[in-house]
């Protein structure tokens, strides 16, 4: 039998956001194909609509030719569409049997039969009646695909289906996965994660910003092509004008640092060493989601780590927290503006009392010394280009562009000898790049130092020294700048060597 | 068609509107159930709300019961604000009343002017312990604040019970539930002769005045702001987060303990089974249509205290339960956060599509 699976022109746009523009693919049973971007690209809203969890804006999907309107979940498992989410979906405190049959309207022997020989044939094994809270991540998929089989359906959805799994439990997933296809069942793999699409896959498709990047053949692709349409560099030759020479002294230095997290979501980081000198920046490259924003938060002491793996101007600090590390000079600029950087329904100037430290004067003896406060935030406006004059303003008036500049005003106006920053132009327009760009390099200039950790190739080859390369939570030894290509850099980031 | 759209920013003027809207539905809904009860929905309504308040004693009596309704809340604000869900003031009251009931217990047959502030400051102490068992737990096993505090009511409860029957029982009381009545030295003065209204509304002036001051104008206040915006910003900005949560449970259960003390040494003067009609339940109506600000919180305390007077007045006059009074109750809150829905959303008129 052979399924046909076909998206056409489908577009959805949220308030703010294009997160599928004009979208056309066509699906093949027997083949496994990929769907690959970062976070964000716009993947995961068009496995959404394929599940009929969201309906499009505009366009349509076709099932073996014939129009197919998904108004609910529902719809999609009666066409015999299954789809596997990458946070599991399960009762924990009932039974692997009892999850199994929740949703089905067949006598539980029959069930129990029906359950018992696809576990037979794709060699599962796990024991129906203990409760789920028992079982490893990898079981859970298991019970989960099961749950999907039940139903013989013709497409079965895997989105990121590995984030959990450990290599074992993966490779078995592989091999799963391929006896699926053998046997016709369409499969679409959702990812960012470039080996496995290598491995498995045989056509991928790339999204980028809610746009279809490319369709091709894996055997066409290599690690680096793919990385490169995914995080949609051009291989740009701009860089800042190097420095003749660096003061050779060290002003940070991370030894053996160690994260390792309670959440399976985040990713631990393993024995990272660099170090940094001053007026030097060291770009972090990697895909979205191998531990860039754990180290931020190491970095930042958001997470708190041992006391000697940071050294800061002579000074061990990996216990101190953020407020802490602020007093030696140090400063912070996190990826997520408004949830974490910047609190959108504060004040302009009660968002600037976030970077607080004693010689700031900004709350004396537990009282808020509003004129201090305001004094400073007037000086962070004119000297950084926000555009606005009324620091009364709630902050989510100012565009993402000058809420960023607000931001790195306010942790620049104290000149900081380093300044940590993550993905600082993310989402912005190109002027409002161009600036916060040119301000980073003079910082540079002025012996000040940076860790910019970034999922722009471009923004990383254009203001970085040095550059070193993050997977999976481990970090590739610093490269010189002018060594790195962007070949190279595509590589690291798939994992490779 | 009406078309539902979320606000490009939360709306200032329905923040403020909303309360006023539920309490407009609440009666609204009120007169409709008197209704379907077979009463005249206009003339219940005005036993109710009207009738209570109408004389100096009523209008007395409904500041008795707004006083702990309005220092439980005041408490209970701080935990809000900064992201904290302190439910059990009930128990913090119940122990604040515990502890300086049995300091008060101490002095039962002396006078003194030294008395009264220490019973005071005994319960203050008794609410502090109290809610400070939610906020290590909280702070050092991880353990939900919600379901902790919410328990410990019943725990206090409970230990009240056993004290007023078993050790602390009036030697002289005839087996009844109750202790011995406090010296009067140990009561808060009576404002005006012939009326139950005590000292505690002054307690009461003071939280509003001081929560005003630290909100708006402390360091702490504006870590409390950041900590119930986002906690990913506050755990940016580097402050210590276990600290202030003990800090504010600290001081909810400071005021709850004193609500308790006022109840005890006020209108009651000795400790037995039912201290109080479930204030602290109540405060957190109280905090939440008060909109969590000092002088929000002094009119819902005296909108919500007349459902407490309503529903007496309504049982005399109309043989309705007095549990009339907590439907009331329940309904405000249950209208306020219906029409919190229009404070992220609106309505849009639109012509039909086809």
């Amino acid at each position: 039998m052979n399924t046909n699976l076909k998206v056409s022109k489908i577009t959805k746009i949220y308030p703010g956001c294009i997160a599928n523009k004009n979208i056309s693919l066509e699906f093949n049973s027997g083949k496994i194909y990929a769907l690959l971007g970062e976070n964000g690209a716009g993947k995961s809203t068009l496995v959404k609509i394929l599940s009929g969890v969201i309906m499009p804006d505009e366009g349509e999907i076709f099932l073996n030719n014939k129009p197919l309107k998904l108004s609910s979940p529902i719809d999609a498992k009666k066409n015999n569409i299954g789809m596997v989410f990458q946070h599991f979906n399960l009762f924990e405190t009932l039974s692997v049997f009892e999850n199994l049959i929740i949703d089905s309207n067949e006598t539980r022997d029959n069930l129990r039969e029906k359950i018992k020989s696809i576990m037979d044939k794709y060699n599962f094994s796990i024991d129906l009646d203990i409760p789920v809270l028992n079982l490893s991540a990898g079981q859970k998929q298991k019970v989960e695909i099961i749950r999907c089989l039940i139903r013989n359906p013709e497409v079965l959805i895997m989105d990121e289906p590995t984030s959990v799994l450990t290599e074992q439990e993966t490779s078995e997933l592989f091999s799963s996965l391929k006896k699926f296809s053998e046997e016709g069942i369409l499969i679409i793999y959702i990812t960012h994660k470039l080996k496995e699409v290598m491995s498995i896959c045989d056509e991928v498709a790339v999204m980028r910003k809610g746009e279809l990047v490319s369709v091709s053949k894996i055997i066409d692709e290599k690690i680096e092509t793919l990385a490169n349409k995914m995080v949609g560099q051009n291989l740009k030759t701009i860089k800042k004008t190097k420095q003749s020479s660096f003061s050779s002294e060290q002003l940070i230095k991370i030894t053996n640092l160690n994260f390792k997290s309670e959440d399976p979501f985040e990713t631990n980081l393993s024995d990272i060493n660099f170090s940094v000198n001053r007026g030097e920046c060291l770009g972090i490259a990697g895909i979205s989601g191998n531990g860039q924003s754990e180290l931020f938060q190491v970095l930042s002491g958001e997470i708190i780590s041992d006391k000697n793996s940071i050294e800061f101007n002579k000074t061990y600090i990996g216990d101190l927290n953020p407020q802490e590390r602020r007093e030696y000079l140090m400063a912070f600029s996190p990826e997520d503006r408004l949830e974490q950087a910047a609190i959108p329904q504060m004040k302009i100037f009660e968002n600037v009392a976030l970077n607080n430290f004693k010689s700031s004067n900004f709350f004396n003896n537990g009282l808020i010394n509003e004129d201090k406060i305001k004094e400073h935030s007037k000086k962070i406006i004119s000297d950084f280009n926000v555009n606005t004059d009324n620091i009364d303003l709630k902050s989510q008036f100012l565009s993402g562009g000058n809420l960023q500049k607000l931001i790195i005003g306010r942790e620049l106006i104290t000149s900081p000898d380093l300044l940590i920053c993550f993905n600082p132009t993310w989402g912005l327009d190109v002027g409002a790049i161009n600036y916060i760009h040119e301000t980073l390099i003079k910082i540079n200039e002025q012996n000040k130092s940076i860790i910019l950790i970034s999922t722009d190739t471009d923004e990383l080859l254009k203001l970085s020294d040095k550059i070193s390369v993050i997977n999976k939570g481990k970090l590739s030894k610093t490269m010189n700048a002018d060594e790195v290509t962007s070949e190279k850099l595509g590589i690291l980031m798939g994992g490779g060597n | 068609m009406i078309q539902i759209v979320k606000r490009d920013q939360p709306s200032r003027v329905v923040f403020f509107l909303t309360p006023v809207l539920a309490i407009l539905l609440t009666l609204i809904a009120g007169g409709l159930i008197f209704y379907i009860l077979g009463f005249k929905p206009f003339e219940a309504l005005k036993f109710f709300f009207i009738v209570p308040i109408a004389d100096m004693y009523g209008f007395s009596e409904l500041l008795l019961k707004a006083t702990p309704l309005c220092l439980i809340a005041i408490g209970l604000s701080f935990c809000f604000k900064s992201n904290n869900w302190n439910i059990g003031a009930e128990g913090q009251l119940t122990f604040g009343a515990i502890v300086s009931g049995g300091v008060a217990l101490l002095f039962y047959n002396q006078e003194g002017f030294y008395i009264l502030p220490i019973v005071i400051f005994a319960g203050a102490i008794g609410g502090m312990l109290y809610a400070s068992i939610p906020a290590i737990l909280k702070t050092y096993f991880n353990t939900n604040e919600i379901l902790v505090s919410l328990m410990l009511v019943y725990v206090s409860k409970l230990i009240l019970d056993y004290l007023v029957v078993g050790p602390w029982s009036n030697p002289e009381g005839f087996n009844f539930p109750e202790t011995r009545q406090f010296s009067d030295s140990a009561r808060l003065p009576i404002l005006i002769e012939g009326l139950r209204i005590h000292a505690g509304i002054f307690l009461a002036l003071a939280a509003v005045a001081i929560s005003w001051f630290i909100f708006y104008k402390t360091y702490l206040g504006f870590q409390m702001k950041v900590s119930g915006f986002s906690l990913k910003t506050a755990k940016y900005a580097g402050y210590k987060g276990k600290k202030m949560i003990i800090l504010v449970f600290l001081i909810s259960g400071a005021c709850a303990g004193l609500a308790g003390v006022g109840e005890i040494t006020g209108p009651i003067g000795q400790l037995h089974r039912e201290i109080s009609p479930d204030y602290g339940f109540t405060a957190i109506i109280v905090a939440f249509l008060g909109r969590l600000h000092p002088v929000g919180i002094i009119f819902a305390s005296l909108v919500v205290a007349i459902t407490y007077l309503g529903a007496e007045t309504a049982q005399i006059f109309m043989q309705i339960p007095k549990y009339t009074g907590q439907v009331f109750q329940g309904m405000i809150l249950f209208f306020l956060l219906a029409s919190d829905y229009l404070l992220f959303f609106k309505f849009k008129f639109v012509g039909s599509k086809k």
